[in-house]
């Protein structure tokens, strides 16, 4: 009984990490990892590791989204120019 | 290299992989079981110096050479990102147009900002006492400094991030480290031995003796590390644009 | 296992279960909506395990999701304006059912913990956490729109 939480926290991040991996689209892909992120977060404080929770927290709340979206909108603003291109 | 090869050569590697994690995992101890021989010396050798947290004394006492190689992965990381995202000479700057955002999204990028720069600080500043330490809090404040450009647009957070002075502090606060760590040495031990300031009172800001300098330094190499890494990112995704192909790319992406 | 934990667990496994089926699946306009709340939802749950552990430090994790969450969200409003001015999002009503829930909470810890620093510290969590996941709804419904590009 005392270990419902921990198993809350693991089920949802086996459900978060193959969704992560089935969701094809990178931009959908990193709204999926932003939610692992979090979810890992709580499982690492559930574990009693409340340190790994905080860095889990800094770089995938805010910080890995905006890598991603960023290396997106470079790639399609490549692709859009070299298509109209000569 | 054929792909058979290539094939097998995973498939060598993922099974000796697999056979070493089974092996580990069979010499575990029991999952929440009530004997850690390596925690308990940690936590003594941590409360013999005075810091509350464990976790920062292992980071930066006990295994303070394993983190010193860990920032300089990141260092080295970031170098080479500014090499490789670098204006090539084929490619040219656009000023991006000023953004319209909504009120209420402004108000709170610029009301959050210093709340969040303050929590960094935080962060890093009680790295020694509860969870945390520079790392984290370095993140928290990078991340705060990027609100202008969410909230506001890239011109306004360009202006407060001269970003030659964020690489100088990166390197500073590298410098910063290891100078503390030779600190240990001239003192008369060992290299990033933390027997060089007094230990303090349990419990309080100043406690944990190199502790809260070493947390300070990280907290300053990773908040500029990730500055100088998001500016690169950020220049290569809304300013920089490839030459080859397009004859006025402003003009076309304006008139959208 | 004390009440709180069992509040989390219910708040961890019906609420952000729910916003990860949420953001797995369905138009890009659902699945930014659920990103947002999945960070609403778990900084109300690391509030109630931090008590329900007797660990007032671990507030800092709530409070650092609190402000990073919609950070995170305002990201994904920006840089996705394109994409969500086309088929933007209307979902006022599970941001506020989720802002109840975040209320809810921390008026509930606040009475637990009774007047002392630890109080005001709760109370700044909770205001970061409703005041911003309210703004991140506002902006994926059309804060950043007229951004094309920057």
């Amino acid at each position: 009984m005392a270990d419902v939480v921990i198993v809350v926290a693991l089920l949802l991040v086996a459900a978060a990490a193959t969704c992560a991996v089935l969701v094809r689209d990178p931009v959908r892909q990193a709204l999926v990892l932003a939610v692992l992120g979090v979810v890992l977060a709580v499982l690492f404080t559930v574990l009693q590791a409340p340190d790994v929770a905080l860095s889990q927290l800094a770089v995938g709340s805010a910080l890995t989204p905006l890598l991603l979206l960023l290396t997106v909108r470079k790639v399609r603003r490549r692709a859009r120019q070299e298509g109209r291109g000569p | 290299m054929t792909r058979g090869i290539r094939l097998w050569l995973v498939a060598a590697g993922g099974a000796g992989l697999a056979a070493l994690l089974v092996a580990a995992c069979l010499d575990l101890p029991r999952f929440g079981g009530d004997r850690h021989p390596y925690g308990d010396r940690a936590v003594r050798a941590a409360l013999a110096r005075h810091t509350a947290n464990t976790v920062a004394s292992v980071n930066f006492d006990q295994r303070a050479f394993d983190t010193l190689g860990e920032m300089t992965i990141l260092f080295a990381a970031v170098l080479g990102c500014v090499v490789l995202l670098r204006q090539t000479r084929d490619e040219h700057r656009a000023r991006p147009a000023p953004e319209p955002v909504a009120r209420p999204v402004r108000r709170y990028a610029l009301l959050v900002l210093p709340v969040a720069l303050l929590t960094g600080l935080y962060v890093i500043a009680h790295g020694q006492l509860s969870p945390g330490g520079g790392f984290q809090g370095g993140v928290v404040a990078a991340t705060a400094l990027h609100l202008l450009y969410l909230g506001a647009d890239y011109r306004a957070l360009e202006r407060v991030r001269p970003i030659g002075l964020y690489e100088v502090g990166d390197a500073i606060a590298a410098c910063a480290y290891l100078v503390t760590g030779l600190a240990g040495l001239i003192g008369g031990t060992a290299f990033l031995a933390n027997t060089l300031l007094p230990y303090g009172t349990f419990n309080t800001l100043s406690s944990g003796g190199t502790v809260p300098l070493l947390n300070a330094a990280i907290g300053m190499e990773v908040a500029c590390a990730v500055v100088v890494l998001l500016a690169r990112f950020l220049d290569q995704a809304v300013e920089i644009e490839s030459l080859t192909g397009i004859k006025t790319p402003t003009d076309k992406e304006r008139g959208k | 296992m004390n009440g709180w934990e069992f509040a989390a667990a219910l708040t961890l496994s019906g609420g952000v279960g729910g916003t990860l089926w949420g953001v797995a699946t369905g138009p890009l306009r659902r699945r930014v909506v659920a990103q947002n709340l999945s960070t609403a939802l778990a900084c109300p749950a690391l509030l109630l395990l931090a008590q329900g552990y007797d660990r007032p430090s671990y507030v800092d994790l709530a409070l650092v999701l609190a402000l990073l969450g919609p950070v995170g969200t305002l990201v994904f409003a920006r840089l996705l304006a394109d994409e969500l001015a086309e088929d933007p999002p209307r979902a006022w009503g599970v941001t506020y059912a989720a802002a109840g829930v975040g209320a809810a909470v921390v008026l509930a810890l606040c009475v637990a913990t009774g007047p002392s620093r630890a109080l005001v510290k709760l109370l700044a969590v909770g205001a970061l956490l409703i005041g911003g996941n309210v703004i991140a709804s506002r902006a994926l419904a059309g804060g950043f729109r007229g951004v094309r590009r920057g």
